[in-house]
């Protein structure tokens, strides 16, 4: 580990605040500058996090280059960061959307120049930030900041309602995670004794987990079993189910998972198009990853138990999204609602516990940052012409903008899971894992897995047909109306902004082995640790406690002068020994 | 009659007090020898001075274990000396934003200033009492400077209404108190609150009427200075009628100064009694206080007043911490709530001290973004708006971020520090302040708390809608700049960024500042 692999992820998450200092200072009205200027952050973030990406060992330890400093004692607090095989790959995401946004809205948003680049920088550090956390607090900061430039972009440079949607996106992810902030305090409380209390993951996730087995033990036996347990699973007995929840729905109202999805609509359809492909793109995968990473594995028999009721409404909302796509004539609403679709199969996939759902799901979050976040992109160019979110504007399109219409045909493809895109991978080993699972056995009856699995392959088909539909209604048939006859094909700006991902959907379909093979350990690991809350199961011993670099000491304040080697590095002493 | 024998060294613990009370009087002074047009401006800067003065003494005396000082009747600890610190830290940046908005109203005098000052010191000795009769003088001290201060500009009918408001309730709150206090006198035989808490533990067998009517009295009293609902009527009108640098000051460092009376004397009083019976007392009021006041701010158009409900809003948030103080012990954590206990958790004096670290630093937290919001406030309004009452409209807002990109990132950041949004030092204090309940087993009560702040966001930010995404209205006047102004807006906000991302020294201050007398 060389100074450099220690700080590549500090880097990568704050060169965009850093570029964004630099935004600041230059004059509102050198709008060249600040894009130029704010199109070499995300590169030079790109290419840092491509780095991050290749030096991460798919078989080395979970959490890789990680690096820790003191923060906050007071609080039980530390500045903690480290990316396992899912974080990077959607740090990945975040980093290869980023320069394409800019790109993106040079000629969408017209106003406010400045403003907007400050917030998207901002934006991305938070969003990173997030991502890389091992610190359940600084995961807080960073989850609830991240609000803060959003709501700007989608208040400031929104459509007619911006406002409106502004205001219901930042109180509706608020008022969920005000709850989640609430069970994390008392987690820290609960993990360890004083003088240990941390809010480091692994403090946490190893205080819990003893507790955690002891009460999964005994939720396999006979009924009261569960009354003479003490300490620390008796809490969990009685609490984990409240705090489980306090943490889902927090992530739910994030992902969103139907019934607390109405604030995406909203927030899609008013956002600019830079809104609508980073919250596409990356804010909604905080949802899920929030239950990947936090939820599930802190409260693996609460998850059991809520499992079944879980994974019903991961498939009412695939059906639920799917049906309101085909009653939508607003085009970005249509995506918006196709979002919650896709959502849920990811959710699904978590929910599912098996190595197919995992895997899929893992993938497909990644699929739909890129196919979703391509959508917008391109029926954002769409309205820059014609300044219409209606279906019936358009129609016969293919004839007046002929590549434009061949791009976005691709990116349908790869949305609706045509075989040989990245689609299919991703949806196909949701579905896989879905009837392979235990969802069934949970809900009290083994049939049931099918009715899950069926559900799920309906909304596949439901979201072919509202696809296809929507592309045929805008793209072929004859031209409708006269605007329509004069629109200019993409220009080389916007082509570019494109390419990338049409390459990325054909090389994630058909060479998805590097990507899988990065997320296969996290895969892994968090099956191991969701599998503690399944009685009977058998356990992996040695994928089940998280391993982190200790606290420096007090001395060394700023920077740990010794870099920790990762393979020995001890694990954060657990009160239970 | 035998005077007390005090010597030089007796008073250096009351030094930052001196220090104020020493530069009121010399601006004072010096005012004698001025013509009505002469140039005042040394005289803001004097009161900077002086309050700086005063916080670096304040915080030479952070490290000094706790002592009893002037024969028992205050005490120097930590705690106080912190709570100084967040006294000085309020009247400079009211101070600050006073200089332009006396000068446009062509009322710039030293009485101003030394009224500041005095109130002030009358805070910082507040927080060091120890001792009834002291306290309530020392409660007199800062109030009737700021009634004075309330209706400064006597010209208008709202400054006159709030300060006649302000000094009728504030007269009868007092009167409240001084009545508790008597009829503990009374149960106990003794003022000193270091000597109270055994006379009281036999009292309250003897005399329960007498003791719980005390103890109910006091509270009200400081209930009506902390402004807790039921008792918070008087804070819309007289803080939208206060000057509004005036109004900073109030609501930052009286706010603070009650708060830490009251912690003091229950901390002591809860010694004597059952804790039991100040939990649940204090969790009523923090409900109550909490929901009231963010839900009465949500209809608010007028930003002055909105910042008036929030403010008791915030009291409320305080108001858990204090409640978490009288945790009697793990197991017993829950009864309340009438749930088991989280965990065989903390010691409770380390229990405590988180409290106590929660109160002082959300006290500090709430400093610098009240006052801040009240500095941008005062140089939006406009004199002539005033009668008609729409000088603090949200309409007056409206696209300041396109007028002052500068005031509208301060302000932006002032109520996302307010509402508790990361990363600022709102949501730090905030933190702060839930840890130490759902320590204390006040998780109801967190909840709670965590909702209303929720609800609380919804007024805070539209403001932020109205600065960052509604146009400048046609004809908006040029907005006038003034050093002293843009000074203290930088100052708060770096503060207020700047606490949320970076430990600092003020952690290690607060760490220390747990240390109460008498712990």
């Amino acid at each position: 580990m060389s100074f450099f692999d220690n700080h590549l992820l500090n880097l990568v998450v704050f060169l965009p605040l850093v570029f964004a200092a630099l935004v600041a200072l230059l004059p509102a009205g050198e709008h060249g500058q600040i894009r130029t200027i704010t199109f070499i952050a995300m590169v030079v973030d790109l290419v840092f996090g491509v780095w991050a990406y290749m030096t991460y060992v798919p078989g080395g330890p979970e959490f890789q280059l990680e690096y820790r400093a003191r923060w906050f004692d007071l609080f039980g607090t530390s500045y903690h960061v480290g990316v396992d095989g899912l974080a990077v790959s959607l740090l990945l995401l975040t980093v290869f959307l980023g320069p394409l946004v800019v790109l993106a809205s040079t000629t969408y948003i017209k106003f406010r120049i400045k403003e907007f680049h400050l917030a998207l920088l901002v934006l991305q550090t938070t969003m990173l930030g997030a991502l890389v956390s091992l610190d359940v607090l600084l995961f807080y900061i960073f989850f609830e900041a991240m609000l803060i430039p959003m709501y700007l972009l989608v208040g400031v440079w929104g459509a007619e309602d911006r406002q409106m949607a502004a205001v219901k996106f930042f109180l509706y992810t608020l008022a969920g995670s005000l709850l989640m902030l609430v069970a994390i305090i008392a987690v820290y409380f609960i993990s360890a004794p004083v003088g240990a209390r941390s809010f480091d993951y692994a403090s946490i996730y190893n205080g819990l987990l003893d507790a955690n087995r002891q009460l999964s033990a005994c939720t396999a036996g006979p009924a009261g079993a569960c009354d003479s347990l003490t300490g620390l699973a008796a809490t969990l007995y009685t609490w984990g189910p409240w705090l489980f929840a306090a943490f889902a729905i927090a992530f739910a109202v994030k992902v969103p998972m139907w019934p607390l999805h109405t604030w995406l609509p909203d927030a899609h359809v008013q956002a600019p198009v830079a809104g609508s492909m980073i919250l596409a793109g990356v804010t909604l995968k905080m949802g899920t990853f929030g239950f990947w990473r936090y939820a599930i594995p802190f409260f693996p028999v609460a998850t059991q138990q809520a499992r079944p009721f879980l994974a019903t409404l991961a498939v009412i909302g695939i059906v639920y999204g799917a049906l309101m796509c085909l009653a939508q004539r607003d085009i970005k609403k249509l995506i918006a609602y196709s979002s919650v679709s896709h959502l849920g199969y990811c959710m699904l996939g978590i929910l599912a516990i098996t190595a197919e759902g995992a895997t899929g799901s893992a993938y497909q979050m990644l699929n739909h940052g890129v196919s979703t976040g391509a959508l917008f992109l391109l029926f954002g160019y769409l309205y820059e012409r014609r300044h219409s979110r209606l279906m019936a504007d358009y129609g016969g399109i293919a004839k007046v903008m002929p590549v434009f219409t061949a791009a976005f045909v691709i990116i349908t493809f790869s949305s609706i899971a045509v075989p040989g895109t990245n689609g299919f991978i991703g949806e196909f080993l949701v579905l896989l894992g879905t009837f392979k699972s235990d969802l069934g056995e949970a809900a009290g009856n083994p049939h049931l897995t099918a009715v899950f699995g069926a559900f799920a392959t309906l909304g596949v088909i439901l979201g072919a047909a509202y696809m296809l539909w929507m592309v045929q209604k805008v793209f072929f048939g004859g031209i409708t109306h006269r605007e329509n006859q004069h629109l200019t094909d993409m220009n080389l700006r916007e082509g570019l902004t494109v390419l990338p991902f049409i390459v990325l959907v054909a090389v994630m379909g058909l060479q998805p082995q590097p990507f899988l093979d990065r997320l296969e350990p996290s895969t892994d690991r968090f099956l191991a640790r969701a599998r503690v809350g399944t009685p009977g199961a058998e356990l992996q011993e040695d994928r089940l406690r998280v391993e982190v670099m200790a606290l420096p000491s007090r001395q060394v304040v700023a920077a740990p002068s010794a870099p920790v080697p990762l393979a020995a590095a001890p694990a954060v002493p657990s009160p239970r020994q | 009659m035998n005077l007390p024998n005090l010597s030089l060294a007796d008073f250096l613990p009351l030094l930052p007090a001196i220090i104020m009370v020493v530069g009121a009087s010399i601006l004072l002074l010096s005012e004698v020898f001025l013509s009505t047009t002469a140039s005042r401006a040394y005289q803001a800067v004097l009161t900077v001075v002086t309050a700086v003065a005063a916080g670096a003494m304040a915080l030479t005396t952070m490290f000094e274990p706790p002592q009893e000082v002037m024969l028992g009747f205050g005490v120097l600890d930590p705690f106080s000396s912190f709570l100084t610190f967040v006294v000085c830290v309020g009247l400079t940046l009211a101070t600050l934003s006073s200089v332009s908005f006396l000068r446009k109203r062509g009322a710039e005098r030293g009485e101003f200033y030394a009224l500041m000052l005095f109130a002030s010191a009358g805070m910082s000795l507040l927080a060091m009492s120890n001792e009834l009769i002291t306290l309530f003088v020392n409660i007199e001290v800062l109030s009737l400077s700021t009634y004075a201060l309330t209706s400064y500009l006597r010209r208008g009918t709202r400054p006159s209404e709030a300060g006649f408001k302000y000094f009728i309730l504030g007269a009868f709150s007092s009167a409240l108190l001084l009545y508790g206090a008597a009829l503990l006198y009374g149960a106990t035989g003794t003022t000193h609150l270091t000597a109270m808490a055994g006379p009281l533990s036999t009292a309250i067998s003897s005399q329960p009427g007498l003791v719980y009517a005390g103890i109910i009295l006091v509270i009200a009293g400081f209930a009506f200075k902390v402004a807790a609902v039921p008792f918070h009527m008087w804070t819309p009108d007289v803080y939208e009628g206060a000057p509004t640098p005036v109004t900073a000051l109030m609501s930052a460092g009286v706010k603070a100064a009650a708060f830490a009376a009251m912690v003091r004397v229950f901390f002591m009083v809860g010694k004597g009694v059952d804790p039991q019976m100040l939990l649940g007392l204090f969790s009523v009021l923090a409900f109550l206080t909490m929901v009231a006041g963010n839900l009465l701010a949500i209809p608010q158009r007028n930003v002055k007043r909105m910042l008036a409900y929030s403010s008791i809003a915030h009291a409320g948030y305080l108001l858990v911490g204090v409640a978490a103080l009288f945790v009697t012990g793990p197991g017993e954590q829950f009864r309340l709530l009438g749930a088991s206990a989280l965990t065989g958790g903390t010691p409770l004096d380390l229990a405590r001290a988180e409290a106590l670290r929660g109160i002082l630093y959300y006290l500090l937290a709430y400093t610098f973004s009240a006052v801040g919001a009240f500095a941008i406030v005062s140089v939006l309004e406009r004199r002539e708006d005033e009668e008609k009452g729409t000088a603090w409209d949200l309409e007056r807002f409206s696209g300041l971020a396109q007028r002052k990109p500068g005031w509208a990132f301060a302000m932006a950041a002032f109520m996302l520090s307010l509402g508790g949004i990361p990363p600022t030092i709102g949501f730090m204090s905030k933190l702060l302040i839930f840890q130490a309940a759902v320590d204390a087993g006040l998780i109801g009560l967190t909840i709670v708390g965590v909702l209303s702040s929720a609800v609380g966001i919804y007024y805070y930010l539209r403001v932020v809608v109205y600065m960052f995404m509604r146009p400048v209205p046609e004809g908006a006047q040029a907005l006038e700049k003034s050093w002293s102004t843009e000074l203290a807006l930088v100052l708060s906000t770096a503060a207020v960024v700047i606490l949320g991302i970076i430990p600092g020294p003020i952690m290690g201050w607060l760490e220390q500042a747990s240390s109460i007398f008498g712990q």
